[in-house]
């Protein structure tokens, strides 16, 4: 057979290990100001386009899709076309492909910095820049898939398997996690409301960990560990089997981001267990990575670029143990909320996303500029530096983690929460940030020594843009030969059909999860006291979101007595069927905010609090680490983009009333100045479209929905206190009441008035709320909830619950007392 | 390339016609223990579904909860403060305490560092009181709040004792008159 002579396209790769370094470094750089900020809230500047809630998406941003982005194009571009022996399919996609994916970060940096978010984890993202992001991923998965079809090998090699999937993965999952409502340019609406958007949201968040941090990391693996190492991959069956059931597997996981939340049971069981079955998967990569150093274990002393592999899989191999630990429900309470799950991430991303990049670079950048490393001293000192960093990350934060949830579920002898106000427990890790702060500048501190270190190698050198090969055709090698070739042998040299069944694999277990969640009612109980926002709440909702507040704020009491105890009720499902996006939040840096409207709450902060609070956190709490958002006092809300966002909601099924858009500015008025003459009281003056006004509404929206006030004798606002009641004594009335009291009354207070079990005798003289005909008409009209009198307000009208009152004091009172 | 050709433990290993770019695959099982280990996973997930659901078992979280909360309850009685010990506190050790409480439950964000008060809550330090002037009425304005008003209910959060003392140090402050002190509210008490 006669060699085709092509060249491989080395530009394209060169560029993409530019760009890798360069956001690598700025993506640490923003890591550590997002560090500062949380031991020293001044280094918030005071700023709102620098303020923790706006600086920490665009770290994980910058650090996932910027710098591990590009260094998985890199890797990919460079292994894929010397593995399927081919220049890429076209320049020009490649070329897209680059250009594209470096918009979308300078997008994404100037948007978050604006303040413009979705508030999705992970997909913080706008919708002009998902639809970019779609786009420009196509275009890479075009790339891929034309490269493999015009390809000069027989067999797909492992490396290409992970490759493929993580086209796909990425690509179900942006597109199933962005649909959203545009309202303009810069804002939208998750079209997913509460649990069905968490549900989404965690399947995309925790695959994003899967496909965008470690299926593209393993086929890196299987093509420059082998390379770097020159040993043979150890076991081809581990290769096969490893692969389809972690791909598999995955998809299912994401519910364990959701444990011991408003979801239903079944969805949280699938994320457990699914969770703890890619323990064998995951390890089969970390396993096949090395033992194919066996043999090869001297050669790890001397290169810098092994060095970082070994580090990079045993990361791996540590944090896909410890990940499907942290998904067990007991240990998930540990973790979840707390800094445990950011030392989680930071092991997966400091150790194994960086270690492999760190090592892939050692490797490439001499081979691409045909030269040797400048300093193989250097890149040794680069490997201590960025080990101990990851050790003096990961430890503090460990610490600080199960420091701060035994304080926050620590009890008195009383029993009474050892820390009830919340900041103690902050500033008791405060210490740890600290620290943290020093990792995070011995990383960085790395990584420069790594640029110098590759930017002198790759002066000494230079890089064939166009590098010259040759290799025979591909002759289609027909049907399968049963005798020699198993099936999967012979679907590897199909790429498309590989293809669909990789696709197959990955949409079942998203499937099987979201669907019912969208389309099975029972899934998520409605509860009907649960109002949709005013437009004054939804504004400062939106404000909420565009502020990242979610970064350090959970909105989710999980079903534990110490949360109960500090936050109030727990969450239950139906509360959210609003929330477009929901805002659960991971990391409870502040408080958990749920139950912040809550009357009589724990939780709750009046008008002039927060005012006060927004203005400036540290005047209320010395040791607060929130930013101050000043700028809420002076800021209006775009009160023209109000009805429009109401219509928006309709259109997501949010019961608005029909033209309700028309009067929604009137009720934004209204209720802003009742908040307005409230501060006022306290001395406060603002304009009722401040920014301020609607924060607050939202505040005071916080779970009150379903809120059961804690006691009787706090005065809570709104209930219905009559003055001077008139006992009705006509036989009409008397009948009326007599006819409710059976029907409702009797089931506590039995049929004669007698009481039964532990509730009270209404015939005796014994009257716990007082027998004056104002006392018992408050005690049916408000209830007294904390000893299971029902208050009837909302369902009995004044007359009735007059007429009830009558009855019970003119016929029962009376009769039987006699 | 040539003089660094692989060394292949032929006794283990069977290498494979793979060549992928110069990287062979050998033909090893996966080692067993990794296989067993996720047969196990499996065993347990199957396990897991039973006791949750299939044999129904375990407890859902609502339930989890009522039990739990059950037992604490009934682990902690809270202790409410007799009617006979309502009064205030005049021991120095109990007042520091006060103040210590004063300071870690926050109290100066909306009373001020010194009771003087401030854009939220009223001063401490004058003799106009607006929820009572007595220790029962102090006591209970801390206990149970007045939250439409902006004061927050404490008695889920500390004990009838350290309401106590916390309340006997706010009375000393009686007539300290600090710096920046927020102007009357209330009736007055003498």
């Amino acid at each position: 057979m006669e060699n085709q002579k092509f060249y491989y396209d080395n530009k394209t790769v060169k560029l993409f290990i530019l760009a890798t370094i360069i956001w690598g470094v700025v993506g640490i750089l923003v890591g550590i100001l997002a560090a500062l900020q949380l031991a020293f809230p001044a280094f918030n500047f005071g700023l709102e386009y620098t303020t923790f809630g706006r600086i920490r998406p665009l770290h994980t941003n910058a650090i996932i899709f910027a710098f591990v982005g590009n260094a998985i194009f890199a890797g990919v571009y460079y292994s894929m076309q010397k593995l399927l022996k081919t220049r890429m399919f076209s320049d020009r996609l490649s070329k897209i492909n680059f250009w594209g994916w470096q918009l979308i970060i300078v997008l994404a940096a100037v948007t978050f910095v604006l303040g413009i978010s979705t508030a999705k984890e992970y997909a913080e993202l706008e919708w002009p820049i998902d639809i970019l992001i779609a786009v420009v991923w196509v275009i890479f998965g075009w790339n891929m898939i034309g490269t493999i079809l015009k390809r000069r090998v027989q067999h797909i090699y492992a490396a290409i398997w992970w490759y493929i999937a993580t086209f796909i993965g990425v690509a179900i999952l942006h597109v199933v996690n962005s649909f959203e409502l545009p309202i303009s340019l810069t804002k939208s609406y998750s079209i997913y409301a509460g649990a069905q958007d968490a549900v989404v949201q965690w399947w995309y968040g925790h695959n994003a960990v899967a496909f965008f941090l470690t299926t593209p990391f393993l086929g890196l693996m299987y093509y420059y560990l082998p390379k770097a190492a020159n040993r043979p991959i150890y076991s081809y069956k581990l290769s096969i089997i490893h692969f389809w059931s972690l791909i598999f597997l995955y998809m299912w996981a994401g519910p364990h981001h959701l444990l011991y939340q408003a979801l239903p049971e079944w969805a949280q069981a699938l994320g457990v267990t699914f969770s703890i079955m890619l323990i064998a998967p995951s390890w089969g990569g970390m396993i096949n990575g090395l033992l194919t150093l066996r043999g090869a274990w001297d050669k790890v002393r001397d290169s810098a670029a092994l060095k970082f592999f070994v580090v990079a899989v045993t990361a791996y191999g540590m944090s896909t143990f410890e990940g499907p630990m942290m998904s067990l429900k007991s240990v998930n309470q540990i973790t979840h909320f707390t800094d445990w799950t950011i030392a989680h991430v930071h092991i997966g991303g400091m150790g194994w996303n960086g270690g492999l990049v760190f090592g892939m670079l050692y490797w490439l950048i001499p081979k691409l500029f045909k030269t040797k490393l400048f300093s193989e001293k250097l890149a040794n000192i680069h490997f201590w530096m960025s080990t101990l960093a990851i050790l003096i990350y990961a430890i503090p934060l460990y610490w600080s983690a199960v420091t701060q949830w035994l304080m926050w579920r620590e009890y008195t002898p009383e029993g009474y929460l050892a820390y009830p106000n919340f900041l103690e427990t902050l500033t008791q890790i405060l210490p740890m940030y600290t620290v943290r702060i020093l990792a995070g500048v011995l990383f960085l501190g790395g990584f420069l020594v790594m640029s110098f270190n590759l930017f002198k190698t790759m002066t000494t050198g230079k890089v064939e843009d166009n590098e010259a090969a040759e290799a025979p055709a591909l002759v289609p090698a027909g049907p399968r030969n049963p005798v020699q070739e198993t099936v999967h042998r012979w679907m590897e040299r199909k790429g498309v059909r590989f293809s669909v069944w990789v696709f197959i694999a990955l949409v079942i277990g998203g499937a099987v999860e979201i669907i019912p969640m969208i389309f099975i009612k029972s899934n998520v109980p409605t509860i009907d006291s649960v109002k949709p926002y005013t437009p004054l709440e939804l504004e400062g909702r939106d404000i909420y979101i565009s502020e990242g507040c979610y970064v350090c704020h959970s909105q989710m009491v999980r079903p534990f007595r110490w949360e109960t105890d500090r936050y109030g009720e727990y969450s239950k499902i139906g509360e959210f069927v609003y929330d477009h996006p929901y805002q659960w939040g991971s990391r409870r840096t502040g408080p958990d905010l749920g139950r912040a409207g809550v009357v009589g709450g724990p939780m709750y902060k009046n008008a002039a609090w927060h005012y006060n609070h927004f203005l400036d956190p540290q005047k209320m709490n010395e040791q607060s680490i929130m930013p101050n958002y000043a700028w809420f006092a002076e800021k209006d809300v775009n009160l023209e983009m109000t009805p429009k966002k109401i219509r928006a909601m309709q259109t997501l099924g949010v019961p608005y009333e029909e033209g309700y858009d028309q009067k929604a500015i009137d009720d934004y008025m209204i209720q802003a100045k009742l908040i307005v003459d409230d501060l006022k009281a306290s001395g406060i003056e603002i304009e009722p479209t401040k920014q301020m006004v609607a924060m607050i509404a939202y505040m005071h929206k916080l779970g009150k929905d379903i809120s059961v006030p804690g006691d009787s004798e706090t005065t809570t606002s709104g209930e219905a206190i009559k003055e001077n009641v008139e006992l009705l004594s006509s036989q009409a009335d008397l009948d009326a009441a007599k006819q409710i009291f059976q029907t409702t009354c009797i089931v506590c207070h039995g049929s004669d008035g007698k009481g039964i079990a532990t509730f009270p005798s209404l015939v005796d003289d014994e009257w716990i709320n007082g027998n004056q005909p104002e006392q018992v008409y408050t005690s049916i009209a408000n209830g007294n909830v904390a000893k299971g009198m029902i208050a009837y307000k909302n369902q009995y009208n004044e007359e009735q619950i007059t007429q009830l009152a009558s009855y019970i004091l003119l016929v029962l009172n009376n009769e039987n007392s006699k | 390339m040539a003089k660094e050709n692989y060394q292949i433990d032929k006794h283990e290993d069977n290498i494979t016609e793979h060549d992928y770019d110069g990287i062979k695959e050998l033909d090893n099982p996966p080692p067993r223990w990794i296989m067993a280990l996720f047969y196990i996973t499996i065993g347990f997930s199957i396990i897991y579904g039973a006791y949750y659901f299939w044999l129904g078992v375990g407890d859902h979280q609502d339930a989890e909860y009522a039990k739990k909360s059950q037992r604490h309850d009934e682990k902690y009685q809270m202790v409410s403060l007799s009617a006979a010990d309502l009064a205030w506190l005049t021991d120095d050790t109990s007042l520091q305490e006060g103040k210590t409480i004063y300071n870690e439950m926050n109290c100066f964000a909306c009373h001020g560092m010194n009771g003087e008060g401030n854009a939220i809550g009223p001063n401490l330090t004058d003799k106009y009181w607006l929820n009572g002037c007595d220790f029962e009425s102090i006591f209970n304005i801390i206990k149970n709040g007045n939250p439409a008003k902006g004061m927050t209910a404490f008695k889920g959060q500390i004990s009838d004792e350290k309401i106590q003392k916390v309340a006997s140090y706010v009375h000393t402050l009686k007539g300290t008159s600090p710096a920046n002190a927020k102007e009357a509210q209330g009736e007055a008490c003498e």
